[in-house]
């Protein structure tokens, strides 16, 4: 239904619709909530290149969130250098994890991965939670600094809304040029059939690597994010139940486009706000919705439109 | 005096070792039957089970909540009425979710079994409320065993352990269904061929998996009381016990629960006790990079 050149028109509706938001609706609730939305949105253009394109379940994204989360908490609030300092650092941590979860991935699929990714979500979530007198424990960091952008103290909701739609715009056209880039075909690739990808002559390790490292850059700096958004962190928020909803996010949204995660996220984080007039009942009723989407339309809700992807996009398990 | 003195540091040494290595192996036939459970429906019907740390609760809260609390009965009739529903609960989502979902793709079944769990979850938490249960008297104290003292609990999950797996391994090698469980595991094909009916075999290995979650729900009570995140550890860790035996082996799922419970109790005493519940992680991940075929695997994984 839908060609490219359509979902070109639909981002500009998307983004001008974005900008005018604030301007329309004066409920904080609702900005705020969007602005949790930005975040998680860019957590899912990342790993939309690992779970979506190539096709490899990372339950770890909760892990790699909160190690930005912490790495740009606590530099900012032990050290006090500038969060935009503490941003480059976490880009570095999202680079080196990428990398060290990249490898495993070489030798392990399907289940055995996801069952690593949850392993290693499960460590940092332990570690964080039980170095108190490093991390601060179950209490968390508290009065983290927001970002400052040319003598402007993000701290106000409405600044905070425009800035982080900014950055999200930003890795928004990142995320889109890798895909229909020559990296983003190989992903893809490697997911529909890995043999014919080395038989081309490109080495799909090098490839799943690069999809792992740009997933968890994109994870780290969105977690970074979200310590100077809330300005307080804490443990529990990074449970496996956080990766779970990412790769919700990915899959019902729609795997393998960018408008696919922006629709996810979005879903995702406002979807139980709207349902909350079921009263108690509100979460059931997501979860189960959620359950009908992965099994009606596994490729997700963009793809029922897209015009592009008239094969399968999932691969049937053999 | 002082050999006095050295021999019942000794001793007592000796003494907290030997405690140690009861809970080890208490919470190691625990780990190992979350991945016996697992391993099951993995083996007959190809899904990872990611909704089981729910059944395994769910089985505490039907105990707990609607047999012990609700209607009064006393502790074995509320136990057999606990497992009766929780193999129709089993029958029931085997038909409708487990069956139809094992030729999707990886990606969809993994996050159909955990919203499945998120569902129940839900489900429990609007019917029986969000707090915890406590049950009284249930296998609480501690008994003597010479000079050792242990928790009653971890003495009764030894034996139940023992028993569960007697009765899996009479029933997986003499009888009839259990040996077509066994084809089903091997080749779905071929013993359709043979005259295996594949669906009912499949609704029955995930009847006996989940009364096992309910079995190990009611074991752990005392551990951790009957709350909703009772079973967030012991399942997790019971993938990672799974793994290190041997991914789709029923015996390598006891060698590695029994491997991840002594190794951590051991490396409580020896590192700070904060870092206990990471050792079992840590493990699955170099078990994973070093020998992915696990302790007990010989096959290598394609």
């Amino acid at each position: 239904m839908f060609s490219r050149k359509h979902t070109r028109k639909i981002y500009a509706v998307l983004i001008i619709a974005a900008l005018a938001f604030p301007l329309i609706s004066n409920n904080t609730y609702y900005i705020t909530m969007l602005c949790l939305a930005f975040i998680y949105m860019i957590v899912a253009f990342g790993l939309n290149f690992i779970t979506g394109m190539t096709g490899q379940v990372n339950l770890g994204t909760a892990g790699i969130f909160c190690i930005g989360a912490y790495t740009s908490a606590l530099l900012t609030t032990k050290t006090f250098i500038s969060p935009w300092l503490a941003l480059l650092v976490v880009i570095l941590f999202g680079f080196v994890i990428g990398i060290a979860l990249g490898y495993p991935s070489l030798r392990l699929k399907g289940v055995y991965l996801s069952l690593t990714t949850i392993a290693f979500g499960e460590i940092v979530r332990q570690l964080v939670n039980n170095m108190t007198d490093f991390t601060g424990g179950a209490h968390g960091v508290r009065a983290i600094p927001p970002y400052c952008l040319f003598g402007f103290e993000l701290n106000t909701k409405l600044r905070l809304y425009y800035f982080l739609l900014a950055v999200t715009i930003m890795f928004g056209l990142i995320a889109y040029r890798i895909i229909y880039s020559k990296w983003g075909r190989v992903f893809t690739a490697i997911r529909d059939n890995i043999d014919a990808v080395d038989t081309c002559g490109i080495s799909s390790s090098k490839v799943k690597i690069i999809a792992f490292t740009l997933a968890a850059v994109f994870a780290a700096i969105a977690g970074g994010l979200y310590a100077h958004y809330s300005g307080y962190i804490n443990p529990s928020t990074f449970t496996l139940n956080l990766s779970v909803s990412f790769v919700v996010m990915v899959m019902v949204g729609g795997s393998g486009t960018v408008l696919g995660s922006v629709l996810g996220a979005v879903l995702v984080s406002i979807l139980p706000e709207m349902l909350r007039f079921l009263g108690n009942y509100y979460q059931i009723v997501f979860y189960i919705l959620v359950f009908i989407c992965t099994i009606l339309i596994p490729n997700g809700i963009v793809n029922v439109f897209l015009e592009r992807q008239k094969t399968k996009a999932l691969p049937e398990k053999n | 005096m002082s050999i006095v003195r050295v021999t019942k540091e000794v001793v007592f040494l000796y003494k907290i070792i030997l405690q140690l290595l009861v809970s080890g192996i208490a919470m190691g036939f625990v780990y190992g039957l979350v991945g016996i459970e697992y391993t099951l429906i993995w083996n007959s019907t190809g899904l990872l089970n990611f909704s089981h740390e729910r059944i395994i609760m769910l089985g505490a809260y039907i105990f707990a909540g609607s047999f012990v609390l609700q209607t009064g009965l006393s502790v074995l009739p509320a136990i057999v009425a606990t497992i009766i529903a929780i193999i129709f609960f089993a029958v029931f989502v085997a038909y409708t979710i487990f069956i139809p979902l094992r030729n999707m793709s990886a990606l969809c079944a993994i996050m159909s079994t955990v919203m499945l769990g998120n569902i129940i979850n839900e489900s429990v938490r609007l019917y029986y409320g969000p707090e915890a249960i406590t049950v009284k008297g249930f296998l609480t104290g501690m008994i003597r065993i010479g000079t050792l003292v242990v928790a009653r609990a971890y003495v009764v999950i030894i034996f139940v352990a023992l028993i569960i797996l007697a009765l899996l391994l009479l029933f997986m090698m003499k009888t009839k269904t259990g040996k077509a469980m066994r084809c089903v595991a091997q080749n779905k094909n071929a013993s359709s061929l043979m005259g295996i009916d594949v669906q009912k075999n499949m609704m029955i290995t995930i009847a006996i998996s989940f009364s096992i979650c309910s079995i190990i729900g009611l074991l752990v009570i005392p551990l951790y009381s009957v709350k909703q995140s009772m079973a967030s550890m012991i399942s997790l860790k019971g993938f990672a016990a799974g793994v290190i035996g041997g991914f789709g082996s029923l015996p390598g799922a006891i060698v590695g629960g029994l491997f991840i419970g002594i190794i951590e109790n051991i490396a409580g005493m020896i590192f700070p006790s904060t870092f206990k519940d990471v050792v079992a992680f840590v493990c699955l991940i170099l078990m994973l990079l070093l020998r992915p075929s696990g302790i007990l695997g010989k096959k290598r994984i394609s």
